[in-house]
């Protein structure tokens, strides 16, 4: 059993630039674990750069991320805890799907004995047990998707990081995605998901809107559609959006 | 880790059945065909014409050209009776003209004249003039040549010669005994550039593949999963090094086969281990560059661009074909930092020169250097930049 902090992952003041752009400005963001947590917001808003800050690939400017009450970004520990699904298809194509899943248990040292066994039954949730051996290269989108997951999960992750998983994704299979994510945090991984496609977000237990590297609302997509009278997360977000925008011109008139 | 990083790599490449084929195949096609080219040397069609008392010398004249390498001595479509020397010029370049002969000696009637009337005499050589290297080939043969057939001619000694000057004259030419300091008499042209192909092309096929496959390990974003894994950046490039040791492997044990069969001179077993050590430093080296190169590349593209940078100078600097002592002293400081340079010499000093490996210590130090700088080269970029 594992002992639960109150936060996994407490970011605070959280600060990165890159030229000229302010990707993130003194972002604040508490995650509690045992749960899907969503950082919604269009396309720039500064979530990739925040996943990257997070699992230690790009240092920030400033600010402070703690993972599991304990670990930094980028650490051994924290690299072993987590599971990370880009948003590229970034598995090796000439490698089988199984061989892929394997090769990716071992960059997290599994034991052989554990590994295989792990690596069918991740193969069976994702249901591609039947195409194990085939080659990721002859692979469709929507599988190599799946593929993505199960390599992520492999090492039994306490928190998995998806980046965009459902982009490119018919909806058939995204809903299949959403229900796989319940079944996990059931077993107890976490889910950090990243989406600009908003509405499937209504799935998560908490949501973050990010807009223009800052918070714009925290909170369950139940609070956010009744704090702006909205009925679905979409509607909620654009009028979030648009109420921020005119606080800020108040601001500049006032 | 890093053993399973290197069956990952095996295992992708293995199954590439045309870059196999490009790795095991095309030095072997490569080489064969400098081979043909270079050891192969080209036949010299010389034709001879004797006119006047010189007739009698033209059987000697001709056996003397024909014991020359690389002669041959045809026969001419001009009548014997044929004596008008107008005539005989004209048809002698109609001859050449048609490539019937690529070079016709002349000594027209004048000839022994001239020699009796105490003046050298001329050999008329009509050339055909457009393929130098056949032209020098002849050139060097009929001097040779003329050399033996000097004893031959008859002796003309000056009228202020007394009778004592004259019995002291020896007409026999000297011969010259050739002493070896390295090679034989065997020893070819083609021996010399045979012993830098294992090295060169372990080197150069190990840094293209190295170059795209790590190129897309970046691109695809799975070097980006394997740094957010417990996996350090130095394991990853030792996973690379053992993928690759196996195919550079199994392409230099061709190609050092195919070098051994070729060679005029013999290999000993210890020579066999010793070329085999400078062939997997310069696989290091090849392999270290290939990763440098994809990591300062931002895209494929890019990084295709690099293999003619990183190839082309090391075949022209790197005393693999043409001799780099003999370049303009600017050329020759830009052959020091081109690791080919120092795996040829090496290469050479052991299979040439007989030396034993320690001899080349400055150029095994000399690439175990550029490996390890470039290596902390990487570890350097990869601190300050993200993937």
């Amino acid at each position: 059993m594992q002992l639960m902090v109150k936060y996994m992952l407490s970011i605070t003041a959280l600060s990165k630039q890159f030229g000229q752009h302010q990707i993130l400005t003194k972002l604040h963001l508490e995650i509690a674990e045992g749960e899907v947590f969503g950082l919604l917001g269009p396309n720039g808003a500064g979530k990739t750069t925040l996943i990257r800050i997070i699992m230690g690939l790009i240092k920030p400017d400033g600010g402070d991320v703690l993972l599991f009450g304990k670990y930094r970004p980028g650490s051994i520990e924290a690299r072993r805890l987590i599971g990370y699904m880009p948003q590229q298809h970034s598995v090796y194509p000439g490698l089988s799907v199984l061989e892929n899943v394997l090769f990716f248990g071992r960059m997290y040292r599994m034991q052989d004995a554990d590994l295989h066994q792990r690596a069918v039954d991740i193969l069976q949730m994702v249901e591609l047990e039947h195409r194990k051996n085939d080659l990721v290269a002859n692979l469709s989108g929507g599988m190599i998707r799946r593929v993505m997951l199960a390599t992520a999960l492999v090492h039994r992750p306490r928190l998995l990081i998806l980046d965009e998983p459902t982009a490119g994704v018919d909806p058939l299979l995204r809903i299949k995605f959403w229900d796989w994510f319940a079944n996990m945090v059931e077993s107890g991984t976490s889910i950090i998901v990243t989406t600009h496609n908003i509405s499937e977000a209504e799935r998560c237990r908490n949501v973050v809107f990010l807009r223009n590297g800052q918070k714009l609302e925290q909170g369950t997509p139940q609070e956010l559609m009744s704090s702006y009278h909205a009925d679905n997360l979409e509607a909620a977000f654009v009028e979030a959006t648009r109420s921020r925008a005119g606080n800020e011109n108040n601001g500049a008139l006032s | 880790m890093s053993r399973w990083i290197a069956w990952r790599i095996i295992q992708e490449i293995g199954r590439d059945r045309r870059t196999l084929a490009f790795l095991l195949l095309v030095p072997f096609i490569v080489m064969t065909l400098i081979y043909v080219a270079i050891a192969e040397d080209e036949t010299v069609k010389v034709g001879v014409v004797t006119r006047g008392a010189v007739r009698l010398f033209a059987s000697q004249m001709i056996d003397a050209i024909a014991k020359e390498d690389n002669i041959a001595i045809v026969s001419l479509n001009i009548p014997d009776d044929e004596i008008d020397n107008k005539v005989i010029v004209k048809l002698i370049r109609q001859e050449l003209n048609t490539r019937k002969a690529d070079v016709i000696l002349y000594m027209d009637e004048n000839l022994l004249n001239e020699r009796f009337d105490n003046k050298p005499g001329n050999i008329h050589l009509y050339i055909e003039g457009t393929h130098p290297t056949l032209t020098a080939t002849a050139l060097s043969a009929i001097a040779d040549a003329m050399d033996d057939l000097a004893a031959a001619m008859p002796t003309v000694i000056h009228a202020d010669c007394s009778a004592m000057c004259a019995d002291s004259v020896n007409s026999l030419p000297m011969e010259t005994k050739k002493h070896y300091l390295y090679g034989s008499e065997d020893y070819r042209l083609v021996d010399y550039f045979l012993p830098v192909f294992p090295p060169f092309f372990v080197f150069f096929f190990t840094f293209i593949l190295s170059t795209i496959s790590f190129q897309r390990e970046r691109v695809n974003g799975t070097l980006e999963r394997l740094m957010v894994a417990p996996v350090s950046f130095f394991q990853v490039i030792m996973g690379y090094v053992g993928g690759f040791f196996i195919f550079a492997g199994l392409q230099a044990a061709i190609i050092l086969t195919y070098v051994l069969f070729l060679v005029s001179f013999s290999v000993n077993l210890m020579q066999v281990i010793d070329i085999a050590i400078i062939t997997v430093l310069m696989m290091l080296v090849g392999l270290m560059l290939g990763l440098l190169a994809s990591f300062v590349a931002n895209n494929e593209f890019q990084a295709i661009q690099f293999i003619p940078l990183v190839i082309l100078p090391q075949i022209f600097l790197s005393d693999m074909i043409w001799d780099i002592g003999s370049f303009p002293r600017f050329f020759q400081l830009l052959s020091y930092p081109l690791p080919l340079t120092h795996a040829n010499t090496a290469m050479r000093n052991i299979l040439l020169k007989g030396q034993p490996l320690w001899q080349s210590w400055p150029q095994l130090l000399t690439l175990a250097g550029f490996s390890i700088v470039i290596l902390l080269g990487l570890m350097r970029i990869r601190q300050n930049k993200s993937f």
